[in-house]
């Protein structure tokens, strides 16, 4: 599903104008990236959880140059699944792309 | 930092940001997630513009202990939520490391460092001893292939400019390297010195063409027109190998043999471009320079409405052994000058004395640097 179709989905849902789902859908997710950014984790409900975390610095073989490289660390976005979620789509089988 | 919001915070935040209630604001929510489960039991992803993508990824079957038991189980293939967050998402959260970047770590890198230190080393040395510039090149023009004009250009007026940055340590390669790899990156860093070296000598030839001409057309212009130039000049000049040059106590009488005229430096000459309009090649301007040397001090300034004596030279493709001789000493003094002004570009003017006069350049008095009398003789 993609960004278009996820906001007529929801424009139907709600009830709302694309361009008003739109926007909606937009400050959430500005909310949401704003408190990640500032580090905060975030628990929706039947979605799951999302937070940052520190990956520390690590060794990499660089194929390319034949060398070790250090890889600096870096604050990344984790997600865990809600419990519900996760057993709703986990054994629906495979499916490919 | 590190702290979590509830959802109830989160909802009063994204009610404040698209102003709308909170109950509004609330429902939107649960039913983007409605949304975003139904999608990925559809299609297996789903995708946020500006957020990130949700997609199950698939896990094949494996096998694994139960840790409680320690009995071996098989787990079976089951899908997993997966959420990849999108590059804007990506760097506002990395944004406090955002300055860090990827090495090259020192201990691995020596075979790396090894091999460019070779390639640099090998024409460097010679740069200083008196390998001719032409063997330099050659040597130089591989790493580079496909530039071979531009580096000719950068490499030929400052060997010294690659010593430097040959010289220079490889502290830690940084994450450019991940484009070019170590040691075009080290030959990069090398020309782009060289280069500015080059620009700052244009600069220098704008502003004091007298001074800084000779040095560059006898070195920047790629050694193959130079050369042929001079070759040129001597073919066209006296065939048979030039008598013996009179000895230096009686340059003032011999000097006496050429004919002269006055001329009034004017705002924005110099040696060179007189040396252009008056004698018809700039490169003699040297001997413009030694006919004054009593007056002229400093080539590269000369104090306006200076009376200097200009030689006249019948045909400057064709000129005496005298004339010869004359320009020849004229970058010798050049020579002495920029020793004592300018040591760097000094050997230049050596190798100039040669072009005009080998056998002034072979019987030189003894206070001649011998690497720069190496260099001058490689020709």
């Amino acid at each position: 599903m993609n960004y278009n179709e996820l906001i007529d989905r929801l424009s139907e849902q709600t009830g709302n104008t694309k361009t008003g789902s739109k926007k909606m859908l937009q400050n959430a997710i500005t909310v949401l990236s704003d408190q990640l950014e500032s580090g905060n984790g975030v628990s929706i409900p039947d979605l799951g959880t999302f937070s940052t975390r520190i990956t520390p610095e690590r060794k990499v073989y660089n194929p390319h140059y034949d060398a070790e490289m250090m890889v600096p660390k870096k604050r990344i976005v984790e997600f865990t699944p809600a419990t519900g979620l996760k057993d709703e789509v986990k054994y629906l089988g495979k499916k490919d792309e | 930092m590190s702290e979590k919001i509830t959802f109830k915070e989160l909802v009063e935040l994204i009610a404040k940001q698209s102003e709308q209630s909170q109950s509004s604001a609330n429902s939107f929510i649960s039913e983007l997630v409605e949304i975003i489960e139904a999608g990925l039991k559809t299609d297996g992803q789903v995708s946020i513009s500006g957020f990130g993508k949700f997609e199950l990824r698939w896990m094949n079957e494996r096998s694994g202990t139960n840790p409680q038991t320690g009995e071996q189980i098989t787990i079976p293939g089951q899908n997993k939520v997966v959420f990849k967050p999108y590059k804007a998402l990506r760097e506002g959260v990395n944004a406090p490391y955002a300055d860090l970047e990827s090495k090259i770590i020192d201990k691995e890198n020596n075979l790396d460092r090894k091999k460019s230190k070779e390639i640099f080393t090998t024409p460097v040395k010679k740069s200083g001893s008196q390998e001719s510039l032409d063997d330099l090149l050659i040597e130089r023009d591989n790493p580079y292939s496909g530039n071979k004009d531009r580096v000719i250009d950068k490499q030929e007026p400052e060997p010294v400019a690659n010593v430097a940055s040959a010289k220079r340590p490889n502290p830690a390669i940084v994450k450019e390297v991940r484009d070019k790899g170590t040691f075009n990156w080290s030959f990069a860093a090398a020309g782009i010195i060289a280069l500015l070296a080059f620009l700052l000598l244009f600069y220098m030839v704008q502003r004091d063409p007298e001074s800084a001409d000779p040095q560059i057309t006898d070195s920047i212009e790629s050694p193959v027109t130079a050369e042929s130039e001079t070759d040129r000049e001597m073919e066209t000049g006296t065939p048979p190998p030039p008598p013996a040059e009179p000895p230096v106590d009686e340059i003032d009488d011999s000097q006496s043999d050429i004919e002269t005229e006055n001329y009034e430096i004017l705002p924005g000459q110099s040696l060179w471009t007189i040396a252009e309009a008056e004698l018809g090649n700039p490169y003699l301007w040297p001997f413009i320079y030694y006919l004054n040397s009593d007056i002229i001090d400093n080539p590269n300034a000369i104090p306006l409405a200076t009376n200097l004596q200009i030689p006249i030279i019948s045909n400057p493709d064709n000129l005496s052994e005298l004339e010869r001789d004359q320009v020849a000493r004229g970058y010798l003094a050049l020579y002495h000058w920029n020793r004592d002004n300018n040591p760097d570009q000094a050997r230049y003017f050596l190798w100039a004395v040669g072009v005009f006069s080998t056998d002034l350049l072979e019987n030189l008095p003894s206070d001649v640097d011998a690497e720069d009398l190496a260099f001058a003789l490689s020709r």
